[in-house]
């Protein structure tokens, strides 16, 4: 049980490092969301679904399955009022120059 | 009564002076917001939507994937775009699950949404393919194919 946590949470930071580096990498406002939300989807999920593990059956259990199950219904409101916001105060999203 | 339950989860503790404390205080929510709560229970609807979480679950690990690759590729091949999808969805809750389902789908974020126009940011060709080709969209028309249009 307890290497399968392990597994899991390892999982789950590699997606959030990877969102991290998505964050630094990508050009603007709206692609670096895509990264942002990678990190709510799947990196938050594996990390949580670890500790879940970790904890056996127990409340703290229950506790970490609402928190993902907020997680989940907010995550995509939050996200589309970031972008909805920077659409309609003007800015453009980032195209690749073609020559 | 749900959000009683609900107190019990999360105090997770029998002693009187929690119950009690729990059981006023959901009571008074539920008095204030009595008369503005919609939500009715439909069974089998909950169940449809219970049975599409799975493929959705599966969507988002493959485009997760996809977009860690993006993010890791040393050249950073990607080609942001926004689309217009003119979906064909009758009900405000059909509209909300979609949107909700493309914004958690890494790479594709809902920008815009005005009745059942919706407006998605996506990332590369792939992400904005998966937008355009409607497969969620015609599996959300299917959980709500026996719902009254209300939209």
């Amino acid at each position: 049980m307890d290497i399968l946590s392990i597994i899991f949470i390892v999982a789950g930071l590699f997606f959030l490092i990877v969102a991290a580096i998505g964050v630094v990498r990508l050009p603007d406002v709206f692609s670096r969301s895509h990264a942002v939300s990678l990190t709510d989807s799947l990196g938050a999920f594996l990390m949580l679904i670890g500790m879940s593990l970790h904890e056996g059956l127990d409340k703290n259990t229950l506790k970490i399955l609402v928190v993902l199950a907020l997680l989940y219904i907010l995550n995509p409101v939050i996200a589309h009022a970031t972008i909805r916001a920077a659409l309609r105060s003007g800015i453009k999203p980032w195209k690749k120059e073609t020559p | 009564m749900a959000l009683f339950v609900f107190w019990i989860f999360l105090s997770a503790s029998f002693e009187w002076i929690h119950l009690v404390l729990g059981l006023t205080f959901s009571l008074a929510v539920a008095w204030i917001n009595s008369g503005h709560s919609l939500f009715v229970p439909k069974f089998r609807l909950w169940l449809r939507i219970l049975l599409y979480l799975p493929w959705l679950s599966y969507k988002i690990v493959e485009s997760s994937v996809h977009l860690s690759k993006l993010i890791l590729h040393p050249a950073l091949p990607i080609a942001p775009q926004l689309i217009s999808v003119d979906s064909k969805l009758r009900h405000h809750g059909a509209i909300v699950l979609l949107g909700n389902s493309i914004t958690l789908t890494p790479g594709t974020i809902t920008a815009e949404v005005d009745r059942n126009k919706l407006v998605v940011h996506a990332i590369d060709k792939v992400s904005s393919e998966d937008v355009a080709s409607r497969q969620m969209e015609m599996k959300i028309a299917d959980i709500f194919k026996d719902e009254e249009p209300d939209l």
